[in-house]
């Protein structure tokens, strides 16, 4: 009896594995011997601009996690901000022939005929954040015209509106070949034009430096004691801004907008009243995009190097008071 | 000031003219024409901005003109004031309450200044080379400890938001700090025989060291005081912005540091000057820089002409103060 019924049952189980093709064995996620095959052993190179900035520091947690877990090597080639570096950091790479090699581009130039060169060696390229006039086969990052858009719409909405202070904005830049200004510029640009009235008094650059930023805002805020907003490029420089406008006791009157990682540096800030408005691109998100397109390149070894282009633009979140907690403000231990 | 002599010419008496009372000229030329044709330039609240904008970088130039009037040059400062109260940053966040930190990155700063000294004055590098290669040392060291460039001053310390926001007697009190280490430099110099040493040693290191002078430990405290003078100016940054970005290493702040020193008529060659060169040209720098940030210039013009004025002051600082053959040797920059 008990025999015959483990007969009946063994019988029904073969049966029903028999009835799943690809389970004939034993139990294997669709694809996964596949995926891993095709990361195992291979190889990402990262030309950075620096390590030193959170958002690069948040990519490359995102994409070691990935590396080790899924078994390919991933090296960080740090020219801590020195062009000349990073292009011959570039030429070691295209040497190297790395399966993807992974390029922030510091300009929309400086890269681009060693980015052309590495093409025609058939690397894989992916290009983060910043862009250059050379396209690769994949750019994953911000939207960086919608950016400055986002933020200059913020501040039109702010300064026009009855009861502002004034119609004066200022534009704090980085550096104004960085591919980012430029685009912001163009976002900037066309809010002016569909806002007449709106007022461009200050466009600066700020070298991403927070006291170059203090200095800038304090001498602008005596030739413009009614100015009503600011606009800037990275969080990190624009708690300069703010420190400026919180000494001339402004804060009330004026607005100060910008975007970063989404470190939470940037809602310590928030909270410290020293920034209004941060639009985040969570540079966590935007790693996992781009580990996605990672593992697309390296599982499509036959295709050829830019073959086919690609653009993802990341996700942007309005972060102020009210919502500077939680997944909007993480600390790099989160990510790891 | 030793070396500071007027040279009569020919019968008559001349009014002797040094590069300082030149760039006061230039400062007050500059001045009249904003206050003129810029609105809102000669205002109360512009003139504290001003020199505001200028504290650090005053600063950092009166610690540099100290060394630079005993014939040295100082490269490590920007280094030092960053890595410096970066350290001191990154001992809070292991739990040790931020006064402490200042101290013990005040013992780190020093520990540099000591080995910079060391090396010019024992090894006897020449100071722009071990001064350059201990930047690098300095900074490097810097950006392996931290993983980040901007590192943010722990919040609600008191004293430092007061740096950053507070007055004294009218003054921003970054501007009264940076006054008053001025006015304590400029009396070490002239008053103390230790200030004596400094004259002597830079206007002739090896007639010094014969007369019997003990140019090695002034050299090293030189060097001490210094690294001090901007780990102080790093605390003014904190307190002005509550973060410190080590990424100003690689900005052209030292080559501003050296404008001014420059530029106010302290001459490379040692031996001349003082902190009132230092005065006038960073209220020099500070004018320009006010001026053409209310003009709107853009960054890349304004770096062009900073650096056309340093190349001015450069040339007229050979025509006024002409090498001395005698003096002019190895290690002289």
């Amino acid at each position: 009896m008990t025999f015959l019924k483990k007969a009946a049952f063994a019988a029904l189980a073969t049966a029903a594995l028999c009835a799943q093709p690809l389970m004939a064995e034993q139990i294997e996620q669709v694809g996964r011997a596949a995926y891993l095959e095709a990361t195992k052993g291979k190889k990402v190179i990262f030309v950075p601009l620096s390590q030193g900035m959170d958002l690069n520091q948040a990519w490359t947690a995102v994409w070691q996690r990935h590396a080790a877990r899924y078994g390919f090597s991933f090296e960080v080639r740090d020219p801590n901000m020195d062009t000349a570096a990073g292009i011959r950091a570039l030429q070691g790479a295209i040497a190297e022939k790395p399966d993807v090699l992974i390029v922030q581009n510091p300009d929309v130039q400086t890269y681009a005929r060693a980015l052309k060169q590495a093409q025609q060696a058939g690397i894989k390229i992916l290009q983060i954040n910043m862009q250059s006039i050379t396209q690769t086969d994949s750019y994953v990052g911000n939207d960086w015209i919608e950016m400055g858009r986002l933020e200059a719409g913020e501040l039109a909405k702010t300064c026009m509106a009855p009861g502002a202070p004034s119609k004066k904005i200022v534009w704090l830049a980085g550096v104004q070949t960085g591919a980012a200004n430029i685009y912001m510029r163009e976002g900037l640009n066309q809010i002016l034009a569909e806002n007449p009235g709106l007022e461009l008094v200050s466009d600066q650059p700020a070298d991403y430096d927070s006291e170059k930023a203090r200095q800038i805002t304090e001498t602008v805020l005596q030739q413009h004691p009614d100015l009503c907003g600011i606009m800037g490029i990275w969080d990190n420089a624009e708690v300069g801004a703010g420190a400026a406008v919180l000494a001339a006791g402004k804060q009330d009157q004026v607005t100060i907008v910008t975007n970063g990682a989404g470190a939470a540096t940037a809602c310590d800030s928030i909270g410290k009243g020293l920034l209004d408005v941060v639009y985040n691109f969570n540079a966590p998100i935007q790693a996992e995009i781009a580990a996605q397109q990672i593992s697309e390149l390296l599982q499509h070894p036959e295709r050829q190097a830019g073959a086919e282009k690609t653009v993802f633009f990341g996700p942007i979140t309005r972060v102020d008071k009210s919502n500077a907690t939680g997944r909007n403000c993480w600390t790099l231990d989160q990510l790891k | 000031m030793a070396g500071d002599t007027p040279q009569p010419t020919g019968s008559g008496r001349r009014v002797k003219i040094t590069q300082e009372s030149v760039v006061t000229a230039i400062a007050a030329l500059l001045f009249v024409v904003f206050s003129i044709f810029l609105n809102n330039f000669l205002t109360q609240g512009n003139i504290l901005a001003l020199l505001k904008n200028v504290a650090i970088l005053g600063t950092l130039a009166t610690g540099m003109g100290f060394i630079v009037v005993g014939r040295g040059i100082d490269l490590t400062m920007v280094a030092v004031m960053v890595v410096g109260v970066a350290f001191a940053i990154w001992l809070t966040t292991l739990g040790q309450g931020f006064f402490g930190a200042i101290v013990i990155g005040g013992g780190l700063v020093t520990a540099c200044g000591l080995v910079t000294g060391l090396l010019i004055a024992v090894a006897e590098i020449p100071p722009i080379f071990a001064t350059l290669a201990m930047a690098s040392v300095i900074y490097g060291g810097g950006r392996v400890a931290f993983s980040s460039d901007v590192l943010y001053a722990p919040a609600n310390v008191a004293w430092l938001s007061f740096i950053g926001s507070g007055t004294f007697l009218g003054l921003p009190a970054s501007v009264a700090i940076f006054l008053a280490l001025a006015a304590l430099v400029a009396a070490f110099l002239r008053l103390t025989r230790f200030g004596r040493f400094v004259y002597a040693t830079g206007d002739n290191p090896h007639a010094a060291r014969t007369m019997g002078l003990p140019t090695r430990p002034v050299l090293v405290a030189q060097y001490i005081v210094a690294a001090l003078i901007a780990y102080l100016a790093g605390i003014l940054l904190t307190g002005l912005v509550s973060s410190i970005n080590t990424r100003l290493y690689n900005s052209t702040l030292i080559y501003d540091v050296l404008l001014v020193v420059v530029l106010g008529g302290i001459s490379l060659s040692g031996g001349q000057g003082g902190v009132r060169n230092v005065l006038v040209g960073t209220v020099l720098v500070g004018i320009l820089i006010n001026g053409m940030t209310i003009l709107n210039f853009s960054y890349t013009s304004q770096n062009l002409i900073k650096s056309v004025i340093l190349l001015a002051a450069l040339a007229l600082d050979a025509a006024i103060n002409p090498r001395d053959e005698q003096t002019s040797q190895s290690g002289d920059i």
